[in-house]
């Protein structure tokens, strides 16, 4: 085998990196603070699991930008040592040909904490704060309650899991500069394991166009991390707020999925309605907990994440001796993809109706499509015409409301005081005009 | 049958001129005083969905330049819910006050609807926009709420109330419709027209064209069958499904609430408040659930994941409903 293809498909632009488009921002302006001379931050940590472009991002823009990076393994025991002394430095090292701005980038930052405790953290801490070179950390788990004092000192910028079509479309252009044909639903499989890591990704495909038979077989899943039915099965088996917040530090999952998965998973768990009641305030306890870290960058405010979305459904659903069911994949991933088609032209047909109206498309959509849609199922052809609607957003706009369920009239309560006896239900298409 | 192209009867009937305004007989009487001394301030509209806010703006310009009010350039709207953040705004507002059209009256006219969608932050750089280009060009600014408007703004502007559409006044409205379309709608059909669009004019109008596809003659049970498929019927179904406990159904129908529709979280979440009311509960757990959907309300705002926030409303919603049972 030649040159690793991880190593020969590095990217040498920022713009080449997949995904990650926020991080990449981040990183690239961070970086622009230093080059004006007054940095935001003096470090910043790349969190996020592997394979994702953290490393790779790094060296991109050095590339880019005509910086050298030093590379220091953090868990290196001499390293305290050998950074200080670089960062001590100048940030500018001379050399034969010039002057070369550099960029220290210390990698496994997470690894620090088993091997050399608290002491290595400050030390590195210390260092962070009178470096006059950027400092870039890499780690894979965010949640580290070790990593607390250097995320106060560091600019978080958070890597997400690649898509899998990502993964699938860099996958086909390396295939296609090595000019080796390979099976469509072999690409897709072997992005489908990697997990949304790119770099497996990439070495997997090497290994199979190097075999004969160009087959999965060869391949064994990687020791991964546990997955994701498996943290469920942690948190809604979690009986105190200790426990639930240690699997959810120790999950190798990006906080909104597990959220997303807790939260499709309570109603299979769950039967009484007090306790789906009390799960869900806990859980959107978290969420709430967790917006204020995203958009108020209140990272100081993460720590009440962990305790109410790992025990919160847990200890509920011990409270009431609910028995619980089989977990299932959320629902709401299924549900965007089905409905991707249909919100496609909704979004399109409601910009034209808002035009057309004078209004916001949100209003549009409250104000003019639920009328919109009944009077074209109606057959009103001259709304399509109006609007200058396509058949397709005819047709999903026809759609709309019709997948409401009805309610089984004696449950139903919400009727106005007084209009109770008069007031017929609502049914869509049971009166007809003679 | 007569070829005759069908449009929006919200289009149709739409007000030409300042004396077409239909129940704000007070901002209309001073809105003409101005007309005629061409001294415009700088205004603010406010008042509920659907009394007139965006078509007295536009009768106003109408009046004061002339029918081709847009067509020359007098006039611009921007909606400020759709255009993202105020540099595309502010873009906007210098491309159009940068030149005065001959013929014209010395300044422009932009409306700013739905300004109240605007973060505080936003209305703030808006404020430096209005006095940058006061000079030619004045600003309507359409809300519902004057309270979400900053003091700064309000007190540059003269604030113009618009009251809900009074019972007499829809009833008014809905018969010269009704001898035009030629249709027959009963005098129990506009108290509930009346009801379940809560005044809001342009519902109405939406309501009545909807039903006239069933009859030409439209009863009650016919407003509320094509109530029941409106928005708010749509919403109110969805409180239904909770209360009745079938979660599931809860989950999917918000879902193409907030996913398919396009609605805004708010609007949802304020059709909410107002079906709240009418829920058959204790009145405490009543105050309660209002109380918990004014959280909800804060939280969403503060970038909380609508869907989990309103399942989180909806699943308390249904276990109060289990009180007493």
């Amino acid at each position: 085998m030649s040159l690793p293809w991880t190593e020969k498909y590095r990217p040498r632009r920022v713009s080449e990196v997949i995904g990650n488009e926020e991080a990449k921002k981040q990183f690239e302006e961070w970086m622009r603070s230093w080059e004006k001379g007054h940095p935001s931050s003096k470090a910043a940590l790349l969190a996020g699991p592997p394979g994702t472009g953290k490393t790779s991002l790094v060296l991109a823009y050095a590339a880019e930008h005509g910086y050298d990076v030093v590379e220091v393994n953090a868990s290196d025991e001499r390293s305290s040592e050998k950074l200080k002394a670089i960062v001590g430095e100048s940030a500018r090292q001379t050399t034969l040909a010039g002057t070369r701005k550099r960029i220290i980038l210390l990698d496994e930052v997470d690894g620090i904490a088993g091997k050399e405790a608290a002491g290595g953290i400050a030390t590195l801490t210390s260092i962070i704060k009178s470096s006059r070179t950027p400092i870039v950390m890499v780690a894979n788990d965010p949640w580290s309650p070790r990593l607390a004092p250097l995320r106060e000192n560091a600019l978080m910028i958070k890597f997400n899991k690649l898509r899998q079509r990502e993964i699938v479309a860099h996958l086909k252009k390396i295939l296609t500069a090595e000019k080796i044909e390979l099976d469509e639903e072999l690409i897709d499989e072997i992005a489908k394991r990697s997990e949304g890591d790119m770099r497996s990704a990439i070495n997997d495909t090497q290994i199979i166009v190097s075999t004969q038979d160009r087959s999965l077989s060869l391949l064994n899943t990687r020791d991964r991390q546990k997955t994701s039915f498996e943290i469920l099965a942690e948190i809604f088996g979690s009986t105190s707020a200790a426990s639930g917040r240690a699997s959810v530090q120790g999950a190798d999952m990006d906080v909104r999925d597990i959220m997303t998965w807790v939260c499709d998973n309570i109603l299979n768990q769950l039967r009484s309605p007090q306790a789906i009641a009390d799960a869900f305030k806990l859980l959107a306890d978290a969420d709430l907990h967790y917006a204020r870290v995203e958009r108020l960058q209140r990272w100081e405010l993460l720590r009440y994440v962990a305790p109410l979305l790992g025990a919160g459904p847990g200890v509920v659903k011990h409270m009431y001796g609910e028995k619980g069911m089989r977990f299932e994949f959320p629902s709401t991933i299924r549900f965007m993809m089905q409905t991707r088609g249909q919100r496609t032209l909704i979004h399109s047909a409601l910009a034209k109706v808002a035009a057309k109206s004078k209004m916001s498309r949100v209003k549009a959509a409250s104000e003019m499509t639920p009328f919109l849609a009944e009077m074209l199922r109606r057959g009103e052809g001259w709304v399509a015409a109006y609007y200058g609607l396509t058949d397709e957003e005819v047709a999903a706009i026809k759609e709309l409301g019709g997948r409401v369920p009805s309610v089984a009239a004696p449950a139903a309560k919400a009727v106005r005081p007084g209009r109770r006896a008069t007031r017929p239900r609502p049914t869509r298409g049971v009166r007809r005009p003679p | 049958m007569a070829l005759q192209e069908t449009i929006p009867w919200i289009e149709k009937y739409r007000p030409r001129s300042l004396s077409q305004i239909i129940n704000q007989e007070a901002i209309i009487n001073s809105l003409k005083t101005i007309l005629s001394t061409h001294a415009v301030p700088h205004m603010l509209f406010t008042g509920p969905p659907g009394v007139g806010k965006t078509a007295t703006a536009h009768a106003f310009a109408c009046d004061l330049y002339g029918e081709r009010y847009l067509e020359d350039g007098h006039f611009l709207e921007i909606n400020a819910s759709d255009e993202r953040g105020i540099d595309v705004i502010r873009e906007k507002v210098k491309g159009f006050a940068r030149t005065i059209p001959i013929g014209g009256i010395g300044f422009k006219i932009l409306l700013l609807d739905e300004a109240d969608q605007l973060t505080s932050d936003a209305q703030h750089a808006f404020r430096r926009v209005m006095e940058q280009f006061s000079t030619t060009c004045r600003f309507i600014l359409a809300a519902n709420y004057a309270n979400r408007i900053i003091e700064p703004i309000q007190s540059r502007c003269a604030v113009f109330r618009f009251k809900p559409i009074e019972l007499e006044q829809m009833k008014k409205a809905v018969a010269r419709i009704a001898s035009n379309e030629d249709l027959e709608v009963t005098a129990r059909a506009i108290e509930a027209l009346y009801e379940v669009t809560e005044g809001d004019l342009r519902r109405c109008i939406n309501l009545l064209q909807t039903a006239s596809t069933y009859s030409k003659r439209i009863d009650e049970n016919l407003v509320y069958q094509v109530a029941g498929l409106a928005w708010g019927g749509e919403v109110r179904r969805l409180l239904e499904l909770a209360a009745a406990g079938k979660i599931e159904d809860v989950r999917k129908h918000l879902r193409t609430i907030l996913y398919v529709n396009g609605a805004s979280e708010r609007d949802l979440i304020t059709q909410i408040y107002r079906d709240l009311f009418y829920l058959s509960l204790p009145e405490k757990k009543k105050l309660e659930l209002i109380s918990l959907l004014g959280e909800v309300d804060f939280r969403v705002s503060q970038g909380a994941n609508p869907e989990l926030q309103l399942m989180m409303f909806l699943t308390n919603l249904y276990s109060a409903s289990q009180v007493g049972k």
